[in-house]
């Protein structure tokens, strides 16, 4: 299915991702998980570990790839999100923040790719 | 999932037990380090995340605080990166807490491998027998086994940290036996004087400085050998004891100065300073914990400063302190370091500013009031802790071509042992005088008989030079070691006689 339209491309790159993480061992606890400061795009388990899982697709390489769209401000959002989930479920599990990077519809699998005090000093 | 190990930090030459605790729990992934850090403590979380992660090992998801304790002490330096290393990977369940209490120490690269830090003797003599070893970096490994029987592991990597930890991988500890390192030859000598032509006189005043533990000033024209002369004498002193030799090791540790692996400093310092050095530089200091200066770096040594009158005054007169005590405390808001600080001052310089006053050939181009003012940037004081004024004339041509001198330095040190011996002997009640350099008041007395003859040359002197009381003491101390050197107990016209030349220079430096 080709298409151009920007949520259908991102609902598509997500189901890969889950289908990916599910693959890893992952247990997709929820997706699309909103608050009025952010989204998350998935939470899942792995292990005794909570995972954040935030979703970016490309279709060709360029401005360092999907990993670089993950930046500082991108990251705070997470984290204020991240930091509302683990309030609203009373979760005290010990989470971590992870990318699923699709290229050209190759995933690649980042675990514990940045903390939640890294992004708390804004580097601009 | 809490861990606590144990870590030491240094503060001077004395070290202060550091519990490192560590505690993971859920939450969100985060990292923090309180307890007074300073920042190249709070900065060891890069470290330490990449370190683990490059060990092969995995970095606990969720939060992470580590506290240094006690709190109130400021933390500084980077050798808390294993420990909190260490203690993360306990706490997390990835190794298994050890069932010895050792203390760790050392600093992290990214790639997990463990760096060698400044200060591991001071902290290996404090821990002592606290602990049930001590866990350093591979290349401090010596240096930590010369303070202690408890089991030394020198490790090189975080993997292989975690391997000793989890009892898949030993460790050979390493063990020094420190008195059979003092046993073994002594180092050999650096700067020999039968190097030096001529100078025959100025070979005698060091060999009475050394004997004595005086202080020296030379004077004369440039390129007479006056540095040449300084270097050779550290190696006209007895060699270290063992606990001179750990003093002094200390310092170099604390300061970060010992080579890896070099285990124990044998050769006495030389330290010889530029003369734009700071008051800093000179005395110690720094921001945070004070570090050791020039003076302490030359304790149980020789500091030697050429261009005396080149040096800034107010960086010469800190030294008036140190030269009495032997110590030197470093005081800041809400802590204090002391070091040690026993040395010898040998002192050299020009005549006058164009430097060939008094010069047979080269005529001298200063005015008097050039010649003035550059002697009395030397203060009265300062002067005073002098006991040794000698000229060192410029060598003429025969001395320049003729043989080598006579005397070599290692019978110069077979007879400055035996008058530092005959020094001990007499001063073994006395628990912190060590030489003749340190006598004053009714000890001076009690330790010099004079002869008749001795008696009325020493008056006659005191009269006709116009001596004042402090010369007058001088004059009596390096008399003592002359005599010493001569093994007589009661001072003779001879010894005065030789006392009063070392004086009679100082009449022309203005003091």
């Amino acid at each position: 299915m080709e298409t151009n339209d920007p949520n259908t491309a991102g609902r598509q790159a997500e189901e890969d991702a889950c289908r990916f993480l599910r693959e890893h061992g992952y247990e997709i606890v929820a997706r699309n998980w909103r608050t009025a400061r952010g989204e998350i795009d998935i939470v899942a388990r792995d292990g005794p570990t909570l995972a954040f899982i935030e979703v970016k697709a490309r279709s060709e390489e360029g401005f360092g790839g999907p990993e670089a769209a993950v930046h500082p401000a991108k990251q705070r959002r997470l984290i204020a999100a991240a930091r509302a989930f683990l309030h609203v479920t009373a979760c005290d599990l010990a989470s971590r923040f992870d990318v699923v990077a699709i290229l050209d519809g190759v995933p690649r699998l980042h675990r514990d790719a940045f903390q939640a005090d890294e992004a708390c000093t804004p580097d601009w | 999932m809490y861990a606590r190990l144990v870590s030491g930090a240094v503060l001077g030459i004395e070290a202060r037990p550091i519990e490192v605790q560590c505690d993971v729990s859920g939450g969100l992934p985060q990292f923090h380090i309180v307890g007074l850090a300073e920042k190249e403590v709070t900065e060891s979380r890069e470290r330490i995340r990449s370190a683990i992660k490059n060990a092969g090992l995995s970095f606990p998801a969720g939060r992470i605080t580590a506290n240094l304790a006690p709190a109130d002490l400021r933390k500084e330096g980077v050798g808390f990166d294993v420990p909190i290393a260490a203690a993360i990977l306990i706490a997390a369940g990835e190794c298994p807490a050890p069932p010895n209490e050792y203390l760790y120490i050392g600093e992290l690269a990214l790639d997990g491998e463990i760096r060698r830090v400044r200060g591991v003797l001071p902290i290996a003599i404090a821990a002592g027998d606290v602990v049930d070893g001590l866990v350093v970096p591979r290349a401090n490994g010596r240096e930590a086994a010369l303070a202690t029987d408890v089991p030394v592991y020198p490790v090189g990597s975080l993997a292989e940290l975690a391997g000793f930890l989890r009892g898949e991988q030993p460790i050979e500890p390493v063990c020094v036996d420190r008195r059979a390192a003092m046993r073994s030859d002594p180092p050999p000598i650096a700067f020999d004087l039968a190097e030096v032509r001529g100078q025959t006189h100025a070979k005698r005043a060091l060999e009475v400085a050394a004997a004595g533990g005086h202080n020296l000033l030379m004077v004369g024209p440039p390129g007479a050998g006056k540095s040449l002369l300084a270097r050779c004498l550290p190696d006209l002193l007895p060699p270290m004891t063992l606990e001179e030799a750990l003093d002094v090791t200390k310092i170099y540790s604390s300061a970060g100065l010992l080579e890896a692996d070099t285990g124990i400093i044998r050769r006495r310092p030389f330290r010889a300073p530029h003369q734009t050095i700071s008051y800093a530089g000179m005395v110690g200091g720094g921001h945070g914990v004070p570090g050791p200066g020039e003076i302490s770096l030359a304790h149980r040594g020789v500091l030697f400063l050429d261009e005396l009158p080149e040096f800034d005054r107010r960086v010469l007169e800190t030294l008036r302190q140190p030269l009495e005590e032997r110590t030197i405390l470093l005081a800041r808001a809400g802590l204090s370091v002391r070091y040690p600080a026993s040395f010898t001052l040998v002192a050299a310089m020009n005549p006058c500013p164009c430097g060939y006053l008094g010069d047979p050939v080269q005529p001298c181009r200063c005015t008097l009031q050039e010649i003035h003012r550059y002697r009395r940037r030397l203060s009265g004081p300062f002067l005073d802790r002098i006991d040794l004024f000698i000229e060192v004339p410029r060598l003429a041509v025969e001395e320049l071509l003729g043989a080598r001198g006579a005397a070599a330095s290692l019978d110069v040190r077979s007879r400055v042992a035996e008058a530092r011996t005959r020094q001990w002997e007499r001063l073994r009640d006395e628990p912190t005088v060590f030489s003749n350099a340190q006598l004053d008041g009714e000890l001076l007395d009690a330790c010099c008989t004079l002869n008749d003859e001795a008696q009325s040359l020493l008056k006659r002197a005191v009269g006709r030079l116009g001596l004042s009381a402090r010369a007058h003491v001088r004059i009596l101390r390096v008399a003592r070691t002359i005599a010493d050197l001569d093994g007589a107990e009661t001072l003779t016209a001879g010894h005065i006689a030789e006392a009063v030349h070392y004086r009679n220079a100082a009449e022309s430096i203005g003091d």
